[in-house]
């Protein structure tokens, strides 16, 4: 589909998962697979940076490979910040992020930013919201000028947040609705949690969709959107002290705010297994689990993180092996820790050919997940996860988007950009051990939420479309 | 979680384009230099290139056996796309078990998929790992095992994950319903990856046929980028695949031009329940030689191919009718389509289609201003850099000009093509390239009982049921 459509909501869920993970080790004793390289980040000692007297970061990595820069702006806002009845707002807000302010029209943003050859994009999780651009060099002067217009006086157009609306529900529809995986995700994980608002969607229930409302905005906006909320981060063809001076001049008079209140709920311990069942049409069913897990900052993250790749990632982990390759009950078992400011889940999604018994699989993975527990992880594995880690971090170091994307993870969800080159040795210390510790943390049966979809029983009619309001009329 | 179905196809769908941008919104392109690289061809004719890079400890690789979905037995896609994905699944000493740990085992990526006119292959691996990858590319393209029970295992899973797409992503099937339609029986119109029905009706024998008829050296190009010495890696290429013979079958005939359409088809595929209705518009486009390249770009980019392009603007931005619509050309040795596509609320589905059809009547029938054109190539000169970044984007991009014939002045002539592009050449490529929008081929997937009645005005509609094992209702 149209991959320019800009802003998503991810849920925490299928599509995408913070790879908050990347790690490469030093050394490893495993036998067969070769350990992963000792190296140190090159251009590391490039990086640069400073806090605007508002309170605002700002992160710079050098990198003139090519005459572009990527900046991401990080605001610590995201769907855990929502309450019920403006379900969905963050990703919203975001949208409305593109629509205009006191000094300049709606779509003025793009078609400004792309006539200098710049594209844009943003994201919404549970945890953060966060805006990026891709720019040559040569419109850093404008970008800034944009950035800091849309913070210091963006404006609410009652017609654009009308259509707004309706092209956010048609993303809801065509992720949640028309799909399958993406409609049990949200069930799970809607269930999973009964006080903490992982528990919203990040794209927002259809009633709240209809329902947000000019003022919720403002309120918002007001609330979170302050400098000392926001976290910069650039990589690309420039100098640290060039885009100081360029942040000094446009963000700096941004006024700070008072910081935004806490999250105060904290989930209470899950004291029994649940299970939530969604009857819809399905030549596929689809299996999910989803287990208490903490917050992304958590020591043994590191291990949790290479226990799911053990597990899940590629053709020779071990659940894929075992259910897809040699008991052919599923076509497809991914997984993975989903890392936040808060503790949350770790899933792992089977989708299972059609006609195959649910239980059955159920029993499988459960046997499977249990001897993790019992007996751990081979050195061999361990070693291939690391491996993996070590390739997928160069990978993404390799590009200037990588590079502002990784700063940006790591200062916000870890509390410091240079944990980012401490993330090898972190990674190299995890043990076997360590791994194990981490499964019998993770896979406890009162701890999850099975999700189970699959076509109702042939007797019966089928299924309704789910509850699917109509999306208001946009008015043009 | 990805639908699997959907494997990339990478290299030979790739625009590769790169321009240096020295500065501001008109800036002229300088230096637009292609890496220093090495190209050579051993004796059975395989062609090699090495292009050194080293920002980072990793070698990347991109290469194509020419063949792919054209070379699919007749009455039976699938069967090149099935031995694409079958090459690491057991091949020289080692099981599929031990090939997949062989590669994850030192973090390495191997993949490989068949597009309409070659199976591609790409990977990743550090480069301390050089050796082990050459070894794993040799045994995956020279001796594949095709075991009876792993071909069987994944067909079946293939047939699968088409299953899984129409339970949560029909979307991504659109171009597969699409090109049937609209190129009927070309080559181009086979879905590459086959159909549930084409699929169960292939054998083990048909796979093994396949890469004995089709595969071999002089077919084959492979193009290694990254953290690499030439030296090293001529010599171990060399002895890796010198003793690979030359395949048994030419590659095939040259592919006949297909004929643009006149008038409209309109194939509606039921999805009984969906909410939404997603839409494809089509019609034969222009080839990958096509001398208006640049400002075929360049109107595109306006028309469909941006977030601010003509189209995004009617059906997202100022109607809040879609998530998102973009139009693309597909390019190939042959013209490929140029297609428009959307999706809209059920009961939207007449007004989005017809805001879609407008926007194209205006764009054949109005001119590019200026502005916008200079908008344009700035956005196209601004983006450039970022699409040749890495050693694999560069690796791609080599494999891509090597495969269609393109000289280097296809890259790095590229700027100076943009910036000399005229609102007179944007006016003749509108003309010629893009479709009158009562010639389109139009598939529709969504809710056939609620939008039947509103579908027949745009012309003669053939209906299917989105459960049918094939992408067309004439099987």
């Amino acid at each position: 589909m149209p991959d320019f459509p800009r802003s998503r909501a991810l849920s925490s869920l299928v599509w995408m998962i913070s790879p908050l993970i990347l790690g490469m080790a030093t050394s490893a004793g495993a036998a067969g697979a070769k350990p992963a390289p000792a190296t140190v980040v090159p251009g590391a000692e490039q990086v640069r940076s400073t806090t605007l007297a508002n309170g605002m970061k700002i992160i710079v990595w050098t990198d003139r490979d090519i005459p572009n820069v990527a900046l991401y702006n990080w605001v610590r806002v995201g769907s855990r910040n929502e309450v019920p009845g403006i379900t969905g707002l963050a990703h919203f807000f975001e949208h409305m992020m593109f629509n205009g302010s006191s000094k300049r029209q709606p779509g003025e943003f793009d078609r400004l930013l792309e006539s200098q050859g710049g594209s844009n994009n943003a994201f919404t999780t549970d945890n953060v919201t966060v805006y990026q651009d891709w720019v040559p060099r040569s419109a850093l002067d404008l970008t800034f000028d944009l950035e800091s217009d849309r913070l210091a006086n963006l404006a609410f157009d009652p017609k654009v947040i009308e259509s707004e609306r309706g092209v956010v529900y048609s993303e809801r529809r065509l992720r949640t609705e028309d799909s399958n995986e993406g409609f049990l995700a949200e069930q799970v994980q809607a269930t999973a949690f009964v006080a903490h608002p992982y528990q919203f969607p990040t794209i927002g229930w259809p009633a709240d969709i209809q329902s947000w409302k000019l003022e919720d905005l403002q309120r918002f906006f007001k609330t979170h959107y302050a400098p000392n909320n926001c976290t910069l981060v650039l990589a690309g063809d420039v100098s640290a002290d060039e885009i100081f001076a360029l942040a000094k001049k446009y963000l700096e008079p941004i006024p700070r705010q008072e910081p935004p209140p806490p999250v105060r709920t904290t989930e209470p311990e899950q004291l029994g297994e649940k299970t939530v069942r969604v009857e819809r049409e399905a030549s596929t069913p689809l299996l999910y689990l989803a287990y208490k897990s903490p917050a992304a900052n958590d020591p043994q993250g590191p291990a949790i993180n290479l226990l799911m790749t053990i597990l899940t990632d590629g053709d020779a982990s071990r659940l894929h092996r075992l259910l897809v390759e040699e008991k052919k009950l599923a076509i497809d078992v991914s997984g993975a820790f989903s890392e936040g400011f808060d503790p949350g889940l770790t899933w792992l999604w089977l989708t299972l050919p059609e006609g195959v018994k649910v239980p059955e699989v159920q029993k499988v993975l459960d046997d499977a997940l249990a001897q993790a527990v019992a007996q751990g992880v081979t050195e061999a594995e361990l070693t291939r996860a690391k491996n993996l880690f070590a390739s997928t971090f160069w990978k993404k170091l390799a590009t200037i988007d990588g590079k502002a994307s990784l700063l940006g993870e790591f200062e916000v969800f870890n509390g410091d950009y240079r944990k980012l080159f401490d993330a090898p040795a972190t990674y190299e210390k995890v043990t076997r051990e360590d791994v194990q510790k981490a499964a019998a943390l993770i896979f406890q049966d009162r701890h999850r939420t099975v999700g189970i979809l699959q076509s109702p029983p042939a007797e019966s009619a089928p299924a309704p479309t789910p509850a699917a309001p109509a999306a208001p009329e946009a008015k043009p | 979680m990805s639908l699997k179905f959907l494997r990339p196809v990478v290299a030979l769908l790739l625009s590769a384009m790169w321009v240096n941008v020295a500065a501001a919104a008109a800036a002229e392109p300088v230096g637009v230099k292609i890496p220093a690289h090495q190209r050579f061809v051993l004796p059975n004719g395989l062609t090699i290139l090495l292009l050194p890079k080293k920002d980072v400890p990793l070698i990347a690789f991109s290469g194509f056996v020419r063949g792919g979905a054209l070379a699919d037995p007749a009455g039976k896609p699938g069967v090149g796309s099935l031995v694409a994905g079958l090459l690491d699944r057991g091949a020289g000493k080692r099981s599929a078990f031990e090939f997949a740990d062989a590669v994850a085992g030192v973090g390495g990526s191997f993949e490989a998929a068949a597009g309409p006119e070659a199976i591609s292959v790409n990977g990743q691996f550090l480069a301390r790992d050089r050796a082990l990858m050459i070894e794993l590319l040799a045994d995956a393209l020279m001796r594949p095992h095709f075991d009876a029970d792993e071909f069987t295992k994944y067909r079946d899973r293939d047939i699968e994950f088409i299953k899984s797409a129409k339970d949560s992503d029909p979307s991504q099937l659109l171009s597969i319903y699409g090109r049937a339609l609209l190129f009927g029986t070309h080559p181009y119109g086979r879905p590459q990856g086959g159909s549930e029905r084409s699929l169960a009706a292939i054998t083990q024998g048909d796979v093994v046929s396949y890469h004995a008829t089709n595969f071999g050296a002089e077919r084959t190009t492979l193009v290694f980028a990254g953290d690499l010495d030439p030296k090293w890696m001529k010599k171990a290429l060399t002895t890796a695949f010198g003793g690979w013979a030359k395949s048994k079958a030419p590659a095939g005939p040259a592919l006949a031009e297909p004929p643009r359409i006149s008038g409209r088809r309109v194939l509606l595929v039921d999805s009984p329940g969906a909410v939404q209705t997603y839409f494809w518009l089509a019609n034969v486009g222009v080839d990958r030689r096509y001398s208006g390249r640049a400002a075929l770009d360049l109107v595109n980019t306006l028309y469909g191919g941006r977030f601010t392009s003509i189209l995004n603007t009617e059906l997202r931005i100022k109607s809040g009718l879609s998530y998102g619509a973009r139009s693309s050309f597909v390019r190939g040795t042959v013209p490929g389509e140029f297609a428009i596509q959307s999706f809209t609320q059920t009961a939207n589905t007449a007004k989005a289609l017809d805001l879609a059809l407008e926007t194209l009547d205006k764009l054949k029938h109005g001119s590019v201003e200026p502005a916008m054109l200079e908008s344009s190539r700035a956005y196209v000169l601004g983006q450039y850099p970022t699409r040749l970044e890495t050693a694999a984007h560069w690796a791609a991009a080599l494999a891509d000009l090597e495969f269609y014939g393109l000289g280097n002045d296809y890259i790095e002539g590229y700027g100076a093509a943009l910036s000399k592009v005229d609102p007179g050449e944007a006016a003749a490529v509108t003309a010629d390239a893009f479709p009158r929008p009562g010639d389109l081929a139009i598939v529709l997937i969504g809710d056939a009982e609620k939008i039947r009645a509103d579908v027949a005005r745009y012309g003669t509609v053939t209906e299917m049921k989105i459960s049918q094992p094939d992408f067309s209702p004439a099987n």
